[in-house]
């Protein structure tokens, strides 16, 4: 089983980039039919928003509250954080305490800063 | 044959998403464009071998920055229009930032940085990607590491500094006083005839709309 499949994908990426070919040239396809198949009579009604059936109350480029910013950048770290734990994780029995301790020192930093948002009370949405 | 192939595709997904980026009148399409450049950059990095990377590339920036680019258009309010005003105050800067690219450009192509002879596509033989940075990063690189926890220190803090405005004006739910409550301050035993109530005078401190949030 493991030859017939080593024989037919030769490297395991080739699977993914398979994959990847099949679903843009689907997602390709079924855009393309109808825009070829169908008559297109365009209205004022049919290429305007659709609100649920209302009339659109206001454009859609509304400026947000600044509240949003402050998560996605507080998210944005967390996530660089646990990317630096990945390769630690993979290369712990290799790197002796020293690597183990320079880990514990770089999550201490970032706990200080965790301390620091939550007693701000910046993760309270309110 | 192959390899070359899919790296001509990459390419062209790159220049393509790039394009986009510049062309496109609508902010949130040029958000489309940066999305398309950062996948075909993310399948770049695969292709060399770089497979951590590409997928660090593929959860950091398609996960958190493409969002956090998103949010900051929306945040901020947009007049496309203003920009094609006067077009030519641009010229100068751009001018600038092209000559500075090529100048590197040209830099890295004389120390031989640009070689076409590279290994492409993981075969599985050579140590994983994710353990050869793994190696060093903690051991070698220590500084690096510990600054760029430094500077994640410095890009929370500078965050929440810059946009977190406390409000006083919204009632909020304290826990710690939920659960230090004691049974004598929040429950009054009595012991009320039948048809005559309780005798606390309830209605009297009864409000209907003042159901805390």
């Amino acid at each position: 089983m493991e030859a017939i499949s080593q024989l037919i994908v030769p490297n395991p990426y080739l699977a993914i980039l398979l994959f990847v070919a099949v679903s843009v040239g689907l997602a390709a396809a079924l855009q393309a039919v109808p825009f070829l198949t169908h008559p297109m009579r365009r209205s004022k009604e049919k290429i305007s928003a659709y609100e649920s059936g209302f009339e659109a109350f206001d454009t859609a480029r509304r400026t947000f509250d600044v509240r949003f910013y402050l998560v996605a950048i507080l998210f944005i770290i967390f996530d660089l954080e646990v990317a630096f734990l990945f390769p630690w994780a993979m290369v712990l029995q290799d790197i002796s305490w020293f690597g183990f301790g320079s880990m514990m020192l770089f999550l201490t930093v970032l706990t200080i800063g965790f301390v620091y948002e939550w007693r701000q009370g910046a993760l309270e949405w309110e | 044959m192959l390899p070359d192939l899919i790296f001509a595709l990459f390419a062209t997904g790159i220049l393509v998403g790039a394009g986009l980026i510049i062309a496109a009148r609508n902010p949130m399409l040029g958000m489309l464009g940066m999305l398309v450049t950062f996948i075909n950059a993310a399948g770049l990095f695969i292709l060399f071998g770089a497979e951590f990377l590409g997928l660090l590339l593929i959860m950091v920036y398609l996960g958190a920055i493409a969002v956090m680019f998103l949010f900051v258009l929306m945040t901020i309010d947009l007049e496309f229009f203003k920009l094609r005003e006067k077009p030519k105050a641009y010229l100068p800067l751009g001018l600038l930032t092209v000559a500075v690219l090529a100048g590197e450009f040209i830099l890295a192509a004389n120390y031989g940085l640009f070689s076409t002879n590279v290994t492409m596509l993981p075969t599985g033989e050579q140590p994983q990607n994710i353990i050869q940075i793994g190696n060093v990063l903690f051991t070698t690189y220590v500084l690096p590491f510990q600054l760029s926890g430094l500077v994640l220190l410095t890009a929370m803090v500078g965050a929440i500094v810059l946009t977190h405005r406390p409000r006083s004006d919204v009632k909020r739910q304290s826990i710690t006083k939920q659960v230090l409550r004691t049974k004598e301050e929040g429950l009054t035993m009595t012991k009320p005839k039948l048809g005559h109530g309780t005798g606390t005078n309830v209605a009297k401190h009864w409000k209907p709309k003042s159901v805390a949030k």
